[in-house]
């Protein structure tokens, strides 16, 4: 509890001494505002509201908050306990790219999970216990630069993939922020997308995911010997399939067999593989002719063009954390508040400033989502209380990798994230 | 928009371009209605709707753009609150939406595009049409091309109660915040529309429904107009409310319900004996037309001699997506499947007796075998428990 209470002391100060960190999101008064304490025994106070952000921030320094989230929805009466009586009005259009969802090839050094039922562990992001079978895990999860980048680009190609390009959505309308942890949330403010249903927000999702396309729809089909494919005038996804095809066709062929015999992927046989590269040149003459879409291929029947197809779908579309997006009543984390798993800041961007945002060693003071960073004479002595830490790189250097019982002295933000992260004790 | 709203009496601008009759009490309107209704039009063109309704015809023989079409349309939904009737509400929104549709691909683009801003979705018009999708098969390309695209979420709005796999956002055209849709597709989106505002009324309690029935029937001729709807609907019931449940449900025994002809291929699919052509098709289709699910059918099919199980999952798929109905009874006499006289199967035979209709109906559809002899089983079953309750409450 001692450096719980320290952690909660930390914060009060950040909300007393940055309040300006505090922006008023629209609609502020209509948004119902939920928070975790650092008492471990509460799970969430939600059900409030706040009529200014005076007296939100007021709050923030009294309690100094674990986590801090408001909603996406809009309701009449947010602070009522029963959701009905809230009396909702709409909700924001809101995509969660996080890293703790999808797989990235950073997690097989950095995320550690212990199994609940055998106690087998390791490393990486399995879906079940290569021991025993069974997918309870407890884990500690780390962050990087890799993967925060994996999470970044999956936001751009977001915004320049599918949102303007296809959804025609202005770019003035998104708000993104880190989410102070391993994703960035997006949020598009447009009176009529605050109107969409749940099913109507999943229409959305299978879109920008790819989930539930038809090849069959846009043109794949099998007729008497002859297989046929997309055509490039098909506007939507038939387009962007296209041109992700010719992107690996392009590719010199030992890193296309590379790319068809991944087992992850594609997970083609040698001879299937022989076959596609023999058709190559011809293929991408195709593909490239309007009036030509003949996908006829030796040893390639409608199953192989199914499961080549599929991997290139996953590929362009964007890693969304789902829920979050069709969930209406979900509450999502405030901009310029604290995540207590890292002590970061919630940290808000414009979609100009995020292809160079870089939240582990940003060099623009505004944009930079490490508060607590000390200079690095200034130091902190912990002792490390979980085995198996990972390094931690922020701030052009590394920390770690640490042992259970190791004494560290380390500068103050590495001492908070450690903190946070509850594999390290003050001493 | 006058003329629109004579032939889209459905549409929002109703209320504007008729306030005289939006303002006024419904009592009113129906009496002014039935009294201006000297020859009894409007009585005789409402009843050959909910007549087309019950016959399963879809179509609306009489449809006029009309004054009185107006009036048809708004007697049409008090009467479908008063009749308070989900199976009839459903059949008469049906039967309306798709007439609407058959109106709305009959109108000019101009109109069209009238109607679609009224209905306060944002459309846009081109004056040269789009291609928007292209399939070339062998030497053949089929162009889709359209002057309308429609605004993505005024689209999610009118689809998304739809599930058909094709209308789903992702497998369309979507370009800088619009789809790009036929005329004809977005008027089955409108024909949904229809059919739900139709459905869709304000609900009220049994007590306050009955005092405005009693209202409304001071009009004798709305009470005899709703008088004869009943009556038309209890000649007619039998045939839709008497079919039970016969959709698939798995670990249910249905093949006890089953007629000879399809016993019979099925016997022969199990034996492994090969099926012609016309067999295979009926089996599909009449277990597709049960929703037996896609692996089931498969199997039926699993132990014949030339089984791929490629090709079958492909054939099955693509008959359920189309959603084929099995061959009538006389179509199968046509292919010499019907086994009726072979295994002497008294409901196929004879038929059965009707009590509502008080005459012997004949088995015209395999289908309807099934929702009989699931009735028939059901009763059975209904009838064991009540002897079964007599003897436990006898001893």
């Amino acid at each position: 509890m001692k450096d719980l209470d320290y952690l909660k002391r930390l914060f009060k100060a950040y909300y007393k001494e940055k309040p300006s960190e505090i922006p008023i999101i629209t609609d502020f008064e209509h948004r119902e505002f939920g928070f975790i304490p650092w008492d471990t025994k509460i799970l969430m106070n939600r059900h409030m509201s706040f009529i200014n952000k005076d007296s939100l921030v007021k709050f923030l320094i009294n309690n100094g908050p674990r986590h801090v989230y408001s909603s996406g929805a809009l309701y009449l009466k947010p602070e009522n306990q029963e959701m009905k009586s809230k009396e909702y009005y709409g909700c924001d259009f809101i995509i969660d790219i996080d890293v703790d969802h999808f797989y990235t090839p950073c997690k097989d050094d950095h995320d550690i999970w212990y199994c609940k039922e055998c106690g087998n562990n390791g490393r990486g992001m399995p879906e079940k216990c290569p021991k025993c079978g069974k997918s309870k895990f407890k884990t500690l999860n780390w962050i990087c630069k890799a993967c925060l980048n994996l999470a970044k680009n999956e936001i751009i190609k977001l915004i320049y993939d599918f949102l303007l390009p296809d959804f025609g959505i202005s770019i003035k309308d998104i708000k993104i922020t880190f989410s102070g942890h391993r994703g960035y949330h997006l949020k598009i403010e447009n009176e009529k997308l605050r109107t969409l249903s749940s099913d109507e927000r999943r229409e959305i999702v299978d879109y920008i995911t790819g989930e539930n396309l038809s090849f069959e729809n846009f043109g794949l089909q099998r007729i008497g010997e002859n297989i046929f494919g997309f055509s490039r005038e098909t506007l939507g996804w038939s387009q962007k399939i296209l041109r992700k095809i010719e992107e690996i066709l392009r590719k010199p062929n030992p890193e296309i067999e590379i790319i068809l015999s991944n087992k992850k992927r594609f997970n083609f046989s040698g001879k299937k593989i022989e076959n596609f590269l023999n058709f190559k040149e011809d293929f991408l003459i195709t593909i490239k002719n309007s009036h030509r879409n003949n996908w006829t291929l030796f040893g390639f029947n409608l199953n192989d063009w199914n499961k080549f197809l599929v991997p290139i779908v996953k590929e362009i579309g964007i890693e969304i954390d789902t829920p979050v997006t069709i969930d209406i009543h979900r509450l999502i984390r405030y901009p310029g508040s604290l995540h207590g798993q890292t002590g970061f800041k919630v940290q808000e961007l414009l979609p100009d400033e995020i292809e160079v945002f870089n939240p582990l060693d940003e060099l623009n003071e505004k944009l930079d989502p490490i508060v607590f960073e000390s200079d690095k004479f200034i130091t902190q002595k912990l002792e490390i209380i979980e085995s198996n830490i990972p390094a931690t790189e922020m701030k052009g250097e590394t920390h770690g990798p640490y042992s259970q019982g190791e004494i560290i002295e380390v500068p103050h933000h590495i001492a908070v994230f450690l903190l946070c992260k509850g594999v390290a004790k003050t001493i | 928009m006058f003329d629109l709203i004579k032939r889209y009496p459905w549409l929002p601008s109703l209320e504007e371009y008729y306030s005289d009759i939006s303002s006024k009490d419904p009592l009113e309107f129906i009496h002014e209605v039935f009294k201006s209704d000297k020859v009894g039009f409007l009585k005789k063109r409402i009843l050959s709707i909910f007549n087309a309704a019950f016959e399963n015809i879809e179509l609306i023989q009489d449809y006029a753009a009309d004054n009185l079409n107006i009036y048809l349309y708004i007697i049409l939904r008090i009467l479908l609150y008063v009749l308070d009737n989900k199976s009839i509400s459903n059949r008469i929104a049906n039967l309306y939406s798709k007439n609407t549709y058959n109106e709305l691909n009959e109108d000019r683009d101009y109109n069209l595009f009238k109607i679609y801003q009224d209905l306060n979705l944002e459309v846009k018009y081109e004056e040269e049409p789009i291609i928007y999708k292209k399939r070339v098969i062998k030497d053949q390309e089929e162009i889709f091309k359209t002057k309308f695209k429609i605004f993505f979420i005024d689209y999610l709005k009118l689809a998304s109660n739809l599930k058909d796999p094709y209308r789903k956002l992702v497998n369309n055209a979507l370009f800088e915040g619009y789809v790009y849709v036929k005329p004809k597709n977005l008027n089955r989106l409108i024909q949904e529309y229809v059919r739900i505002k139709l459905l869709t009324q304000k609900k009220i309690n049994l007590e306050r429904l009955k005092e405005l029935r009693e209202q409304l029937f001071k009009n004798p001729e709305f009470k005899d107009l709703f008088n004869e709807i009943k009556n038309l609907w209890e000649k007619k019931k039998e045939d839709f409310e008497y079919a039970l449940d016969t959709k698939y449900k798995r670990g249910k025994d249905m093949l006890k319900t089953f007629p000879p002809c399809i016993e019979e291929i099925l016997s022969k699919a199990e034996e492994g004996q090969n099926l012609i052509h016309i067999e295979r098709l009926y089996i599909l289709w009449f277990l597709n037309a049960l929703e037996y699910p896609e692996d089931e059918i498969i199997n039926v099919f699993s132990k014949l001699p030339d089984f791929d199980r490629e090709k079958t999952e492909y054939q099955v798929k693509y008959a359920i997506k189309k959603g084929y109905t099995p061959y009538s009874c006389k179509s199968l006499k046509s292919y010499n499947l019907c086994r009726a006289i072979e295994k002497n199967d008294e409901l196929c035979l004879k038929g059965y007796y009707s009590k509502t209709k008080e005459k012997q109906q004949e088995i015209y559809h395999p289908l309807r075998y099934v929702d009989v002899m699931e009735y028939r089983n059901s009763r059975k079953l209904k009838n064991s428990k009540k002897n079964l309750e007599k003897q436990n409450e006898g001893s």
